[in-house]
């Protein structure tokens, strides 16, 4: 079995195994916790669920906030959509998809391909670069490092195999499938899990302080 | 001094001027430090006490929010502690970083690796924490405001001041007066019986009459600590302004203290012993309102604490700028105007924290004030710096000094001459700020400002119809 053959056998479908049973363990894990109840009287008897509005509006800074996030928000949405397009645009990630659940729908040329991967990772390198130019306000852990080159990984060695720079053509696939499988792999036990995590701890805050009458 | 607003024109003041109160505070507060009990268990005990605190008031709630951090570093931009200093330990979301390390061994799903991985938790470091769940954190919520999964990090910050409880490393001026509270029932004396004492001296020498233990009322009405003990116009307003509205009111000597130092440190079986009497005595009285005295976390501990049903009880729950709010807006509350600009700030507890905005700013409209909001106002208004017992921490002076600067810039910004609070806690944070800056703005207490402009006799009424 060569390089090439492992990562696109065993090694993409074990991590994506791992990243399915991860993140149902983590998420029932923490979910299945009793829920504690708050008894005091709600501000007004049906305003809870206006709570859950919180979930969408915080996908934006408001106001009061917006210049002193601007950089972190820009560079993050940048990041995340270019990442995406990433993910589901190009054609090659298509077929991949494809082979295992049938589903297909048409790609992007080439060159918008490697505009969407260059984006990400520059978005990713300025992201870490404001992370290291600032400690105090990042309060970095390992983790925080470690989840950034395991992100990286996939968007460099997908644009090195395809503009044929580093090692020969198949092993530069190769890598970057395996680099896509730890990914996978890594995902549930990180802070990637914010993926899941944003939905449910802004909901509860939404909804906590809807309680009392406030819009967060 | 040169107060723009005059109050209208009254007797000659009975109680000092809420500058000597705070004078006098500051002389009490330095002698809780050398009040504050030891230790008493071995240190295993202590921290194991900790743990199970925070394990056993760990829900879903606790554990998502514990897990969601991604260390992106908004909420620095939103603290006041962190953007005074600039130091990385104050920023928010370090806060929580003992907690999240004892979640991942105890409770999360991934404990199995945690407990390979990492250390097992010392009780040095819950030490260290202390100045994080104190000193730096007025569990404000501003950086909840600002943060992408919307972390509640201030009810964090809260179950871990019930673990350094069960660990006893409150700070030395909350561990004094929990005990105090604990064992006596009184914070800095405020018994009983000074509390009938000091309704003596209302109606003695301001000819005020206040209804004391009354068997039965429509409204019974808290006092606090700082009107007990320091700020007697504090209750002497509360008491014009209640005989102004001509209800039926009465305080009561069985529950009547606001202040809670078991949710200030976070000892919640202390919490419970002062909550219960004052649910019990509005229970007896058949009160349809209960108002809480201008004591900003005094409405947590009592309207919006989640271990209280409030929807079961007979009565309403109001903090005191939300009851002269509503009749202000109901017209009941005959004013005369407000000279000059004034601004609002918004007691975190009650504001963010509260969801008190309109009303406070109703009572401002009905003396036709010239009112006009902060820069960052209502959900988004900066704490005083002061606020869930951090105005008595003396090692915390840096921080709050340095953190009321904020304020300072925004009310200079609004261009008032004076700025209300509703808290005693914030006003005395503000009174400190004052002095030390040499400010130029007057600060006024709500309750207080609107006994100062009631109009209470026929020529005044007159006067003010004509007027209008």
């Amino acid at each position: 079995m060569s390089l090439l053959e492992f990562a696109r056998g065993p090694a993409i479908h074990a991590s994506l195994i791992i990243l399915a049973a991860g993140i149902v363990m983590r998420l029932v894990g923490v979910l299945m916790l009793t829920r504690g109840a708050d008894l005091s009287r709600p501000r007004d008897a049906f305003g809870n669920f206006k709570g859950y509005r919180t979930v969408f509006s915080r996908a934006w800074p408001s106001d009061e906030f917006t210049t002193v996030t601007r950089y972190q928000t820009v560079v993050a949405y940048l990041f995340h959509l270019a990442t995406l397009g990433v993910v589901v645009l190009i054609v090659p990630h298509i077929e991949f998809i494809a082979s295992l659940t049938g589903l297909s729908w048409p790609g992007v040329p080439n060159w918008i391909g490697v505009a969407l991967g260059t984006i990400a990772l520059a978005s990713l390198i300025a992201l870490i670069m404001r992370r290291l130019g600032k400690p105090a306000v990042y309060n970095s852990t390992v983790g925080d490092y470690v989840t950034w080159v395991i992100v990286a990984l996939p968007l460099l060695t997908g644009l090195m195999a395809f503009a044929h720079v580093g090692f020969r053509y198949e092993t530069m696939l190769a890598l970057h499938i395996l680099s896509a499988a730890l990914l996978f792999a890594y995902m549930p036990f990180s802070k990637l899990m914010h993926a899941f995590w944003f939905v449910f701890s802004r909901a509860q805050s939404g909804v906590a302080y809807a309680h009392k009458g406030v819009r967060i | 001094m040169s107060a723009q607003i005059e109050p209208v024109a009254g007797p000659a003041p009975i109680f000092p001027t809420f500058e000597q109160v705070f004078q006098g505070f500051a002389n009490q507060i330095g002698m809780l430090r050398e009040m504050a009990p030891p230790p008493t268990m071995p240190d295993e005990r202590r921290l194991a006490r900790a743990i199970d605190t925070l394990i056993e008031e760990t829900n879903a709630d606790e554990a998502v929010w514990l897990e969601s951090c991604i260390h992106c570093g908004q909420c620095t931009t939103a603290c006041h502690y962190f953007q005074a200093t600039n130091e990385a330990k104050y920023a928010p979301m370090r806060k929580m970083d003992l907690y999240r390390k004892v979640y991942r061994r105890e409770i999360s799903p991934m404990r199995w690796w945690f407990r390979l991985v990492t250390s097992p938790v010392k009780l040095s470091e819950f030490e260290e924490a202390q100045e994080l769940v104190y000193d730096s954190c007025s569990e404000c919520g501003r950086c909840t405001m600002v943060c992408p999964m919307g972390i509640d990090t201030a009810s964090l910050v809260h179950h871990m001041r019930s673990a350094m409880v069960a660990a006893e490393l409150i700070p030395p001026e909350l561990a004094a007066l929990r005990m105090e509270q604990k064992q006596a029932g009184t914070v800095f004396g405020s018994s009983a019986e000074a509390l009938k004492k000091m309704v003596g001296i209302i109606r003695d020498q301001a000819g005020v009459d206040i209804p004391l233990d009354k068997d039965k009322a429509d409204v019974m009405v808290l006092s606090s600590a700082v009107d007990l003990v320091g700020n007697g116009n504090g209750l002497l307003a509360t008491a014009k302004v209640m005989n102004h509205l001509g209800v039926d009111w009465t305080i009561r000597s069985d529950g009547f203290e606001s202040a809670n130092f078991g949710l200030l440190s976070g000892d919640m079986a202390l919490w419970k012993q002062q909550a219960d009497p004052i649910v019990e005595a509005a229970r007896k009285v058949g009160a349809k309102t209960l108002v809480i005295a201008e004591c900003g976390h005094a409405y947590p501990a009592l309207r919006w604490n989640p271990m209280l049903r409030s929807g079961g009880l007979p009565f309403e729950m109001m903090y005191m700028s939300e009851y002269l709010g509503k009749q202000a807006k109901a017209g009941r509350l005959h004013l005369t105007p407000l000279e000059g600009k004034i601004t609002y700030h918004d007691p975190c507890k009650t504001g963010r924290r509260g969801g008190a905005f309109d009303e406070p700013r109703a009572v401002l409209a009905a003396m036709d004030a010239d009112f006009v909001e902060l820069p960052a106002n209502k959900e988004y208004n900066w704490c005083c710096g002061g606020g869930a017992g951090i105005f008595l921490l003396e090692r915390a002076t840096r921080l709050r000094d340095e953190s009321f600067r904020i304020k300072l810039r925004q009310v200079n910004e609004t261009g008032a001459e004076g700025v209300v609070v509703s808290c005693a806690s914030c006003r005395l944070n503000f009174e400190a700020g004052r002095q030390k800056n040499h400010w130029d703005k007057q600060v006024y207490s709500l309750v207080e400002l609107v006994a100062d402009h009631l109009i209470d006799d026929d020529s005044t009424a007159a006067a003010a119809g004509a007027q209008s």
